[in-house]
Formats: structure tokens, C-alpha cells, sequence
């Protein structure tokens, strides 16, 4: 590492580039349907002409910008702008209902840029010997970290723990739909052209979390969301402080980020919901998780841009993308002429430092503007009369699922979805479960029938689904974690018994 | 579990009814299977439908125990809620015959009468006209050219 990349990536151009990168990366990513993927693919064709290094830099601005951008509409409209803002949804919106946006908002931000920086952090100091951890994770890993991410069900089913359930494999089935992933059958379209070219995540999950607050908005006259008398600036001061009380909670939250991003496919969406469950679980007496808790949205934003300096590892190291939006940058690395591996941080070591500096530069650069972006975001939409909110909403709910994939049918699956959501939601059914069963199934299937494909060739199926040491650990991970809400439950209850027997 | 509120003799016809639509999905998955030529295809949905129609049952034997009255659609009127959907289904229906933003077009009016509580006169339409043609407009320019969505 040589200090002469930092006074590299403070160029004013590259500061420049920084600085325009996290601008429109927060503004693509604040809007549904629009996600970091599709933020990175659409500006890579500006960076063509540019130096490797600076091209890195807008590309990391861009993905860590969109990435953050995302809690906006999470926080504000209960609609994850990217599909790593799920879980903000949770508390952030509720927080947003009772008059807390501001608030949600500026705890979001400071996340963002902690996650972001440990993600950097770890990105400069242990790429190479991390990068080997997404080597060991082979199909059986992929099956068995999915059956754990199905496993938070149990923590995000806020009501009813076997509709959760129900949900999850609801969920699971519609991950099914369309053309099947390992070999050419089309499953469970009943005849119907719209369905085969299957669920799209993105539009889904904007069906399933906009579409059910778009109807109960417009069936009362009520106001969407709850204004002060006076309408405040974002609470910088007052969100600092809540962050640094929950300085723990961020730091698990972005170390879980940096390590589920570099396992190649996993992503934001995972990350976030795994910090989600984890600050869950450990949470502290009085904290209500799913009813406007500050720690929600901060461990799910630590942990989802964590995940942007975590992906690089792979990407740069191995040249396997972590996350998907990895994939279109490494793509426009080759473009460069950049061959990745580890001989890019021996041999080309300037460009990747000079990126790793600028990717910090970045993260530092989206504190003001994310604080100042979200308090005009805010102030919009607090402001706005629902009247016009609605149609809005909805118009950028048809455009953005439309923009995925080009295709009316997702539009229509879409509705369709968020129609059949809303009534689920009515009869206690959170939609949550369900986009965790639609994320994981296509990761959960692939990894059981490669697995199973392996383990009868080499006669060994128990060997190959039990026998792995990280598949072990994966388990029993699994296994603690669905049993440590019912040991945690038995202890409050002795605990109060002791208690009460005291003051007797 | 939740705590529930019940009242001797209530049940929850609507948690009853979407389980048995879920065990209704599940039964229908497992025949679909059957037409299925690689068993590769089959063995996941097969497994999940059996966990549909497990955890669907179990949820139907726990509200008819214990039913939660408090769960069902709410106040708030029907046809708001019948025409936003049912105008943002048309204008999907539309877009192919009368491109993007004409049927768009549909969709936000719609919305837009549905989400109006306040009553309407010459000026607020005037108003809400001309926003929604300027928020249209940004959109489908943003997508359009910026971003080279090929919109219809």
C-alpha cells in the first residue's frame, strides 16, 4: 500500500466524480423499482473513456449511493427503493408514520456511512485471505446459509409464527414459477404466457410492500403520514446520539455485511435481513422490533452497505462478482482491460488502492449529502398532499417494474401480487416471509439439486449435506438460532418469576 | 403467537379461507409437478408444497382454536380501493395498443379521483392536471432518454 494512492483518489476530479457518483446513486436508488444494479449498469458506459482508477471510483460512489438511497423510500414510503432496503421497511416506516421520518432518516445515513467504512475498511486490510472464504462455500454451503436465511422467519414473523411459515413457503413456491432454473421445464404458469418468464424479485417485492399501502391510503382520508407543527430539519444531532448508544449493534451489523457480501450471490437483501434478525435477537428489554425501533433500520443499513466493500473482495481477488451490481462492474473492468485476481493488488496495486481510497472518499462524502438529500426527501414527502402522493407512487411503481426486465407482465404480476398481499396482510400474513421465501428459493434450489447431483456421484449424500465443517457450522447456527427466542423467552419468564418471589 | 381477541363462538373466516387457498395451491403444485419431464424440476416444489399444505393446516386447526377477530379488511371505501387497482390493471391492458403514456394516463386519474377525499372543484383539478403532466412527463423523460428504457 502506498500513501502516494490516497493523494491519488483526492484528485479534484476523482473528488469530483465521487461526489456526482453519490448524488445519483442516492436518487436512482430512492426510487422504486430502480435498483443499485440498474444505477451502476445504466452510468457504466460514462466511465468507458475514463482512467481505470476514476471509473472505479464513480462506480463505487454510485453502487454505495444507491445502495443507501434505497432507506428513503423505505423509511418514507414503505417501499424498499432497492431490494437491500427491505428490512428497513420495518421500522423505518413505522417510525415515519408516528412523525419519526426525520429522525429515521438521519439514523439511516450514519449507518449507511459505518457500514460502508468497515466494508472499506476490510476491503483494504484482509481482501486476499477473505477472498478464500468464498472459495469453501461450495452448493451445499449455498443450500444450507439459504435454510438459515429461512430460519429469520421465525424472528420476522411480527404476528403469527405459522403464518409466517406458511408465508415463507408461499414464497418459496412463487420462486418456482416460470422456466426452472437446473433444467428447461416451465413450472406452475397453469397455461398462462404473463407467468413464464417468472417472478421478478424486484417488482414483486415493490408489489408486495407499495401496493398495499397505495390501497389503505386512498380508502380513508387520513393523512399518510403524521406532521409536526412545525416541520423540523433532519434530526442530525439527536440520530448521532442514538447511533453512537447502538455503536455495537453497528459494528455486528456491518462485520456480518462484509462477510455476506463476499459470498457471491447473497447480496444486500440477505445482509440486511441477517443484521435485521441478529440485532433482533439480541436486542435489549423495552426495544419493540417492528414498531418504529431505531436499531432495526440502523443494523439493516450498516449491514447493506457493508456489503458494497465486502463484494469487492471476491470481485477484485477471484474476479467472482459478490453482489450483482460486482458483476456489472467487473464486467466494465474488463472493458478497461483490467485483469482481476490477486496480481492486481501486487503488480496494479495503484488502480485498486486508489479505488479502495476513493470508495472511503465516497462513503465519507455520503454523510452531507445523504443528510441533505434525505431532509428535502423528507420535507416532500411529509408535505405532499396525499393526492397526489398516490398517483405518483403509483405511476413510478408501473414505470420502475416495467424498467427491470421491459415487460408489461411484470407490471400486471406485480399488482397482481401487492392486491393479493394487502388481503394476506388483512388476515395477519406479513408479506416478509414471503419475498424471503422468493429471494432464497432460487439460491436454496440450486444449491440442494447441485448438491444432491455431487453426493450421488460420489456416493456419498450424507457425507455431502453433513459432513462439511462450514456446513456444520452454518447449522448449528441455524439451530441456535431458532431455539434462542424460546430460551431467551423461558429466562424473562424466570426472571420475572424471581422477581416477584423477591418482592413477596 | 399473538395474543388474540376472541369471543366464544367467533371464528376468522378470512385466515380460514386463505389457508385453505394455500392447501388449495399446495395440492394444485403437486399435481402440476406430475407434468414435469426432469426430476430435477420436480423434487423442490414438491417439498415446498408439502410445507405449504403442513404449515397452512396448522395455521387453519390454530385459528379455529383461537381465533383473532380482530383481523379482517377495515374501514375505508371499497370502490377507492377497486379503482385504483382496477385502473392501474387497465392501463397495463392499454399499453401495448396505446403506448406508455396514454395509458398511464388512466392509471394516475384513476389514483388520483381514488385518493381525493376533499371534493373537487375547477381549481384543485386544474392543479393536479397540470402536476401529473409535469410528474408523467419527468418520469417517462428520465426512463426514456436518460436511461434508455425502451418504453412502448
Amino acid at each position: 500500500m502506498d500513501w502516494g494512492n490516497l493523494a491519488n483518489a483526492l484528485t479534484l476530479a476523482n473528488l469530483a466524480l465521487a461526489l456526482f457518483g453519490v448524488v445519483a446513486g442516492t436518487v436512482i436508488g430512492s426510487i422504486p423499482g430502480l435498483s443499485a444494479t440498474m444505477a451502476v449498469a445504466v452510468l457504466v458506459p460514462i466511465t468507458f473513456a475514463m482512467e481505470p482508477a476514476s471509473a472505479l471510483i464513480l462506480l463505487g460512489a454510485i453502487y454505495t449511493g444507491a445502495i443507501y438511497g434505497g432507506a428513503y423510500s423505505a423509511i418514507l414510503l414503505n417501499t424498499p427503493g432497492t431490494p437491500s432496503a427491505i428490512a428497513t421497511t420495518f421500522d423505518g416506516y413505522p417510525m415515519a408514520k408516528r412523525g419519526d421520518g426525520d429522525l429515521a432518516v438521519a439514523i439511516a445515513c450514519y449507518a449507511s456511512v459505518f457500514g460502508g467504512m468497515v466494508g472499506a475498511l476490510a476491503l483494504l486490510l484482509l481482501a486476499p485471505p477473505l477472498s478464500t472464504v468464498a472459495l469453501a462455500f461450495g452448493p451445499v454451503e449455498y443450500l444450507w446459509l439459504s435454510v438459515f436465511g429461512l430460519s429469520l422467519i421465525a424472528s420476522l414473523s411480527t404476528g403469527n409464527v405459522l403464518k409466517g411459515l406458511a408465508g415463507g413457503a408461499f414464497g418459496l413456491l412463487l420462486s418456482c414459477v416460470g422456466v426452472a432454473e437446473i433444467s428447461a421445464d416451465i413450472r406452475l404458469t397453469f397455461g398462462s404466457s404473463t407467468m413464464i418468464g417468472g417472478i421478478e424479485v424486484v417488482g414483486a417485492l415493490i408489489g408486495l410492500y407499495c401496493i398495499p399501502v397505495l390501497i389503505d391510503l386512498v380508502a380513508t382520508p387520513e393523512r399518510h403520514l403524521k406532521v409536526e407543527d412545525e416541520v423540523r430539519s433532519v434530526r442530525f444531532k439527536e440520530g448521532a446520539l442514538i447511533a453512537w448508544k447502538s455503536r455495537i449493534n453497528l459494528l455486528r451489523s456491518s462485520v456480518i455485511g462484509t462477510v455476506i457480501g463476499i459470498l457471491p450471490g447473497a447480496g444486500g437483501s440477505v445482509a440486511g435481513l441477517v443484521a435485521y434478525s441478529e440485532a433482533k435477537r439480541t436486542a435489549k428489554p423495552g426495544q419493540k422490533f417492528g414498531e418504529g425501533e431505531p436499531d432495526g433500520i440502523m443494523a439493516t443499513e450498516a449491514a447493506n452497505n457493508a456489503t458494497v466493500g465486502g463484494g469487492f473482495i471476491p470481485t477484485l481477488v477471484l474476479g467472482i462478482p459478490g453482489t450483482p451490481p460486482d458483476a456489472v462492474i467487473l464486467g466494465a473492468l474488463l472493458v478497461q482491460g483490467v485483469r482481476t485476481g490477486p496480481a492486481l493488488f501486487d503488480g496494479g496495486g495503484s488502480i485498486v488502492y486508489t479505488f479502495i481510497f476513493g470508495l472511503f472518499i465516497a462513503t465519507i462524502l455520503m454523510l452531507p449529502t445523504g443528510l441533505l438529500i434525505g431532509r428535502y426527501a423528507y420535507k416532500t414527502i411529509v408535505t405532499i398532499p396525499k393526492t397526489i402522493l398516490v398517483p405518483t407512487v403509483g405511476f413510478m411503481t408501473i414505470i420502475g417494474t416495467y424498467a427491470i426486465r421491459n415487460s408489461i407482465s411484470d407490471v400486471i404480476i406485480m399488482i397482481g401480487l401487492g392486491s393479493v398481499g394487502w388481503v394476506l396482510s388483512r388476515f395477519g400474513f406479513a408479506a416478509s416471509p414471503i419475498v424471503l421465501g422468493l429471494i432464497l428459493g432460487p439460491i436454496a434450489e440450486q444449491g440442494f439439486v447441485q448438491a444432491w447431483i455431487i453426493g450421488e456421484a460420489t456416493g456419498n449424500l450424507t457425507g455431502m449435506f453433513f459432513g462439511r465443517p462450514i456446513s456444520l457450522a452454518i447449522i448449528a447456527f441455524t439451530i441456535l438460532t431458532l431455539i434462542y427466542p424460546v430460551i431467551q423467552s423461558r429466562r424473562a419468564r424466570r426472571l420475572a418469576r424471581t422477581q416477584a418471589n423477591s418482592n413477596d | 403467537m399473538t395474543e388474540n381477541t376472541t369471543k366464544p363462538g367467533g371464528k376468522d373466516i378470512g385466515t380460514l379461507l386463505v389457508a385453505a387457498l394455500f392447501v388449495g395451491l399446495g395440492l394444485l403444485t403437486l399435481h402440476d409437478v406430475t407434468g414435469y419431464s426432469d426430476s430435477d424440476s420436480i423434487v423442490f416444489p414438491t417439498t415446498v408444497a408439502y410445507a405449504l399444505i403442513f404449515f397452512s393446516v396448522l395455521v387453519i386447526i390454530y385459528s379455529w382454536l383461537k381465533p383473532n377477530l380482530e383481523n379482517g379488511f377495515g374501514s375505508g371505501d371499497w370502490w377507492r380501493r377497486l379503482m385504483l387497482v382496477a385502473s392501474m390493471i387497465a392501463a397495463c391492458l392499454m399499453m401495448p395498443y396505446t403506448g406508455f403514456l396514454p395509458a398511464t394516463a388512466v392509471a394516475f386519474v384513476g389514483s388520483l379521483i381514488a385518493a381525493r377525499h376533499e371534493g373537487w372543484d375547477f381549481r384543485s383539478a386544474a392543479v393536479f392536471a397540470v402536476s401529473g403532466a409535469v410528474i408523467m412527463g419527468a418520469f417517462y423523460a428520465l426512463f426514456r432518454f436518460a436511461l434508455n428504457v425502451p418504453l412502448p
